[in-house]
């Protein structure tokens, strides 16, 4: 006779659930691709913001008066005091391309980001035009453009002050109005704006953890023939559909555990390479996002389970299933150019509630726990009514029979 | 005992079955034979609970499937026509997770595994993942899982379906001794000499219903032939033509 069970204290239905769960996680931690899913996609999109940011403290945040820029330019010798005053505000010259074409082409072309072209007809002039050829398209010549165009303001403003002063005018009085700017966002603004995209991606790669296993256990059993001999076994069908949900829950988890953590490093590497970045938020509020998005991923998993047992095909279903994660991701991507404030009824939208609470806590905000509570209970619930449905289409007869 | 009752069922268009009855009695081999789409899978799959009928009933030692599925299931082993392996388990991994969903475990279900290993001779690939299985192993595995919570009924769906003739053959035997153990054997099989070695009793069966019924020698006389093939295609033409007759 074969023995009984050991976990007799367990009730009968948990202890399939546990069976059918053990038996998930072996089988798919042996699988390539359900790995790869989880531990190396998470990878990405972290090292794709952190190599972004990287770039952008070194292209955006380089301070004006601490480091030289070399200009291409023509002519400059025609305008000696333009000359001596941007050579005094670290701005040094080079040799530009001798024909006007041959400038365009390769401003146009990247080669060079901007030519500074000063005309013959300078020579002796006080007031004269001068041209800087640059390319709109590029951000780096935006900067040296953006640079150049400053520190001939401020010669504009320095001439003007020495005729007003020669005049026996106050200085100024040629400038009527002057402006002072003073940046109270640190200069680690540019920090933010890439620490706001982790909501989006987060949420695009919790609605992708587990959706392999999601097919592979469902949809996938009945196209291998393997999941009639399963339906064979004296298990009740919603508690296999439940272990096989935990399963791709526990993957999904896995995957958010290594793309939360592979956020804070790599932006953390990425945050101290300057001085002039922010460093993104802490572990600590990290290891809190996961704590917020386990209803999401409760919702997510649900949303693969209904999708995969009612597709005829594996085929069929990573159609749908590949673009599941662009649904709840697309929101998150609209916030970071136009954020939404929480409130308790957006927080009471499933997934949109998680979206906002991660992107207060980024943003290193204290969350509310109320609009916590109401965010988990509303995504908790309906993740549960959405495997409900699944459950029920599971039972359907179509589910089991091949053709 | 497994009792299938005048069984009907209806996929959309297709009336898969009209009527089927049947009974397969402990101790003997009973084979289900008939045309392809003939209702023979069907029947097999509301015994064992993945279909429901649309009426009728299907019994399992006196347990209507209908109504305890489970406890049906409990005393069922069933060798469906698909293996369906994972690819990624090994041989005793498979028969461990069924014997387990069938609430065995431990010590004796180890053991149970071990006997069923060597019963079936898999003791060169018990350890090896699934994948790259030759069909005869696929079978073997698919056996074990069926047989390793001790059931006293059995399905078996073509169970010697592109085996070759020494794999044939180790199933047949298995067979033999599991009837003469006392097991209820259900078996479907198109190859009309293993039905002749193999069955006891013999159901035809033809669009859904059981067109005759016997031992293979009541049949043979009944058809008036002695070649178990010839009867099987005589049974069905008289069949046809009583159709069309009432038609």
């Amino acid at each position: 006779m074969t023995g009984q069970t050991s976990t007799n204290w367990m009730p009968g239905w948990i202890q399939r659930v546990w069976i059918v769960l053990k038996k998930e996680l072996r089988d798919h931690s042996r699988d390539r691709r359900s790995l790869t899913l989880a531990l190396v996609y998470p990878m990405l999109g972290p090292l794709l913001v952190a190599g972004g940011l990287l770039l952008a403290g070194k292209t955006l945040q380089g301070d004006f008066r601490e480091h030289a820029v070399t200009v291409p330019a023509v002519g400059v010798e025609h305008a000696p005091q333009l000359k001596t005053y941007l050579e005094n505000n670290n701005v040094r010259f080079s040799a530009a391309p001798p024909t006007r074409q041959a400038q365009e082409d390769a401003v146009r072309e990247g080669r060079l980001a901007v030519v500074l072209i000063v005309p013959q007809s300078a020579d002796g002039q006080g007031a004269f035009t001068i041209e800087l050829l640059t390319n709109t398209g590029r951000v780096d010549n935006l900067r040296v453009t953006a640079r150049l165009s400053a520190i001939v303001r401020g010669f504009n403003d320095h001439i003007a002050d020495q005729k007003a002063l020669a005049a026996g005018l106050p200085a100024g009085y040629a400038t009527a109005v002057k402006i002072a700017r003073t940046n109270v966002a640190r200069d680690a603004n540019i920090a933010v704006f890439f620490y706001n995209m982790v909501p989006p991606l987060v949420i695009f790669m919790i609605f992708l953890g587990g959706v392999h296993l999601a097919i592979d256990t469902t949809v996938g059993e009945r196209e291998r023939g393997s999941l009639e001999p399963l339906l064979l076994a004296p298990v009740e069908r919603w508690v296999l559909l439940l272990a096989k949900a935990l399963a791709a829950l526990a993957f999904t988890a896995v995957t958010t555990v290594v793309n939360l953590g592979a956020f804070r490093l790599f932006m953390g590497l990425a945050a101290s390479s300057s001085e002039r970045l922010v460093a993104p938020p802490g572990w600590d509020v990290f290891a809190v996002i996961f704590a917020v998005t386990v209803p999401l991923m409760a919702i997510a998993v649900a949303l693969q389970m209904s999708v995969a047992v009612i597709t005829r095909s594996m085929k069929e279903a990573q159609i749908y299933l590949g673009l599941l994660p662009l649904a709840p991701a697309l929101p998150g991507m609209v916030m970071v150019f136009s954020p939404m404030n929480p409130t308790d009824v957006t927080v009471a939208v499933p997934v949109l509630g998680q979206m906002l609470l991660i992107n207060q806590l980024v943003g290193e905000q204290a969350l509310d726990p109320q609009h916590v509570l109401i965010a988990a209970l509303t995504t908790t619930l309906s993740a549960a009514l959405i495997f409900l449905l699944a459950a029920k289409w599971f039972r359907r007869e179509k589910m089991f029979v091949l053709g | 005992m497994i009792e299938i009752e005048n069984l009907t069922k209806r996929f959309d268009q297709v009336q898969a079955l009209s009527g089927l009855s049947l009974t397969a009695q402990d101790g003997r081999v009973t084979g289900l034979i008939g045309p392809n789409g003939a209702g023979k899978t069907t029947a097999f799959r509301i015994v064992y609970g993945l279909l429901a009928p649309d009426q009728g009933c299907a019994r399992v030692d006196g347990v209507d499937v209908a109504e305890d599925r489970m406890l049906a299931q409990r005393q069922l082993g069933v060798l469906p026509d698909v293996r369906g392996l994972y690819p990624r388990l090994s041989a005793r991994e498979h028969i461990r997770y069924f014997g387990q969903l069938h609430g065995a475990c431990g010590a004796a279900l180890e053991a149970d595994i071990d006997e069923l290993v060597t019963r079936l001779s898999m003791g060169d690939f018990a350890d090896r993942l699934a994948k790259g299985f030759s069909r005869g192993q696929e079978l073997k595995v698919a056996l074990g899982r069926a047989l390793v919570h001790r059931p006293h009924n059995l399905i078996l769906d073509e169970p010697t379906n592109g085996l070759d003739v020494m794999s044939s053959r180790a199933v047949r035997e298995l067979i033999a001794e599991m009837k003469a153990e006392g097991h209820c054997i259900l078996i479907s099989s198109h190859i009309m000499s293993e039905v002749s070695l193999l069955c006891d009793d013999l159901v035809i069966v033809a669009e859904g219903r059981a067109v005759a019924s016997g031992t293979p020698d009541e049949l043979r006389t009944e058809a008036g032939a002695d070649d178990l093939e010839e009867v099987f295609v005589r049974i069905l033409a008289r069949t046809s033509a009583k159709a069309e007759v009432a038609q």
